[in-house]
């Protein structure tokens, strides 16, 4: 027998007391609000037979909504980075009149009931409402089209990017930039070359934060899409379809399809913050 | 390059941070701006890289007036205290920066910046880190990671702001040594800011002290050091002993000690202030004529070849601090409480009405 060997230790030494209590609470309660919740979906499932799953998730209809979700969420996302970066940039550095009342603005979209947000968009974006209608003579269509759902989104999942880059910004030593500018770069240069680089994983986090809110939103994009299955139906209206079917077997498919692609696309997007943050780190 | 500041003024809202500044320095110099905290000296810096613009005046680059450059167009090399480099770039990359980011005609190829980049990373000496992100580098390798980013596009002049600020007191040595051998051996114009006199007597051809916005003194460290030209630098430049006197008669009186009046003293009655700094003070067992002050030996400190005295004079109950060689104070051997004379070896006299401390 050898007197060296160890009992397998989970736990690292540290001087912060309070390992065991902390890290089983967490557990707990992720398996309660996360886990089970999640795994019930797949086991729902998992009692139809592989032949009939397939079936359901392979049908046009499904994956027609799933396209609608993704593409109109990854959009929606993609135009929150831009504008999000922008708005950030002019909380931070400049200051003018009102600029907290524009800072508290932002989370608006966040306290609204989302029907509501759906119900004033809709109003808004209808071929007879107040935009919808300068927007008709440019042969542009927004309500109960593919862009009213961009538009829904973009506006449910606006604070997010504003509010994981705000931070980054404000913390953001002045003297890295004015270092590149005695370097010779313009402002153009320093600001793709050294401040978006900066701020890269917090675009990162906002990207995936509002791509992830965008996927799962329901309430106003039911007013604003029209629900024509094939063209505005998106994959959540799809579900709860089927639910009010009765048919839970099948919406519970379709659930652990999107789950199972979500989260490959959100682990995908946390390989990149990891590579990211990774050079900031010393070793 | 030479530089040449002429006439600048900047004022931050009612604060007169910079007044009426005139100052050259010649191609080649290794300029230190020395002056307490809030003297202006970093603003000066900042206006001659255009970070900052004066309200006031102009900066003169060889000749040429330089004051509505942009800090792109100056080719001003910016040493910062914290470092400022570009915490996603490797090393390599914050060289190569300055290079990369210039026009595509201007632009050296590949090849060249390669090249280039080694050859500022053997000048550091800091080869086998260019693939390191700065995350990963101690402070003093930061420092000379931010030189050579700064030399990389040979700028015309060399500015750091507080370069070694920011470092710990043994690496804070090496490198002003490193620096100064650095200097000579590619003589580039360049200034320094620094709030130790420690540091810009070490490292430059010339110093220039400032106060509250103010040039006191501009000149090499011999002489700033020894014909401190008031009160202000004097204290400035190390540590000092102040005592109250008077003229009187043709002699400054301080205490018991009677001594000849300085050359910029007149005889007039007067009460005068006189600096002696710690190493002029001669110590002797026994009193010889009237020019001793006798005093108590308070405290000791025999560390280290200076032996640190702390005497309380008899006569007003004042503290003087003397510094002596361990040498001497062996041979004198001395005790604590012990009675001692001592007189200045040399000393500067000021009539308090011209300045204030």
């Amino acid at each position: 027998m050898k007197l060296t060997d160890k009992p397998l230790k989970i736990k690292q030494q540290s001087v912060i007391p309070g390992f065991g209590i902390t890290m089983g609470f967490s557990l707990l309660y992720l398996s309660l609000m996360v886990f089970i919740p999640v795994s019930m979906v797949f086991f729902n499932s998992s009692k139809m037979g592989w032949k009939q799953f397939w079936d359901i998730v392979s049908s046009e209809r499904v994956l027609a909504s799933l396209k609608v979700s993704f593409t109109t969420s990854f959009l929606a996302a993609a135009v929150n980075v831009v504008f999000g970066v922008l708005f950030a940039w002019v909380l931070v550095r400049y200051s003018f009149p009102g600029r907290k009342i524009i800072d508290g603005l932002i989370d608006l979209p966040f306290a609204l009931p989302t029907a509501v947000a759906g119900i004033s968009l809709t109003t808004l974006y209808a071929e007879n409402g107040w935009i919808g209608k300068l927007l008709v003579p440019l042969g542009i269509k927004v309500s109960y089209t593919p862009l009213g759902i961009i538009i829904a989104l973009i506006f449910i999942s606006f604070p997010f990017v504003v509010r994981t880059v705000q931070p980054v910004l404000e913390s953001m030593d002045i003297e890295v930039e004015e270092a590149a500018i005695c370097l010779g770069a313009s402002r153009f240069q320093t600001f793709y070359k050294i401040i978006i680089p900066t701020l890269l994983p917090a675009i990162i986090t906002g990207f995936a934060l509002a791509f992830a809110r965008s996927l799962g939103e329901y309430g106003s994009v039911v007013f604003i899409s029209g629900n024509m299955p094939m063209f505005t139906e998106i994959t959540p209206l799809l579900i709860s379809t089927k639910l009010e079917q009765y048919d839970y077997a099948g919406a519970t498919a379709i659930a652990a399809v999107m789950m199972v692609i979500s989260f490959t696309m959100l682990l995908f997007i946390n390989i990149i913050q990891w590579w990211a943050g990774d050079r900031d780190k010393p070793n | 390059m030479s530089i040449e500041i002429r006439n600048v003024n900047k004022t931050f809202n009612s604060f007169k941070a910079l007044d009426n500044i005139n100052l050259k320095i010649n191609t080649g110099e290794l300029v230190a701006l020395l002056g307490p905290s809030g003297s202006g000296k970093t603003t000066l810096l900042r206006i001659i890289a255009g970070l900052e613009y004066s309200d006031e005046g102009s900066i003169i680059f060889d000749g040429e007036d330089n004051t509505e450059k942009s800090t792109q167009d100056r080719k001003v090399g910016f040493v910062f205290q914290h470092y400022a480099l570009f915490k996603h770039m490797t090393v390599f990359e914050n060289i190569a920066f300055g290079l990369k980011v210039r026009p595509s005609k201007l632009r050296p190829s590949k090849e060249a910046i390669n090249e280039k980049v080694n050859e500022l990373l053997s000048l550091v000496k800091m080869k086998e880190l260019a693939r390191r992100y700065p995350a990963q580098l101690s402070g003093g390798q930061r420092q000379r990671i931010a030189l050579a980013r700064a030399l990389a596009v040979e700028p015309r002049v060399l500015l750091l702001d507080e370069p070694f600020g920011a470092l710990d007191a043994k690496v804070r040595k090496d490198l002003r040594r490193w620096l100064r051998k650095l200097h000579d051996e590619h003589p580039i114009t360049s200034v320094f800011v620094t709030h130790d006199q420690e540091e810009a007597l070490d490292v430059a051809d010339k110093i220039v002290i400032l106060n509250q916005g103010k040039i006191e003194q501009i000149g090499s460290p011999e002489e700033v050091y020894d014909n401190p030209i008031n009160p202000f630098v004097y204290n400035f430049l190390g540590n000092v002993n102040l005592f109250h006197g008077r003229v009187h008669n043709g002699k400054v009186e301080i205490g018991t000690l009677r001594l000849d009046v300085p050359k910029n003293v007149g005889t007039h009655n007067k009460n005068i202030i006189s600096y002696i700094r710690p190493h002029d003070i001669e110590i002797s067992l026994e009193a010889v004529g009237e020019d001793f002050i006798e005093a108590e030996v308070i405290f000791i400190r025999a560390v280290g070849p200076i032996v640190n005295l702390e005497l309380k004079r008899s006569d007003s109950g004042g503290y003087v601090e003397a510094e002596i060689s361990r040498e001497v104070y062996r041979t004198l051997s001395l005790q604590e409480k012990q009675k001692v004379y001592f007189r200045p070896r040399d000393f500067k006299v000021f009539i308090p009405e011209d300045y204030s401390i």
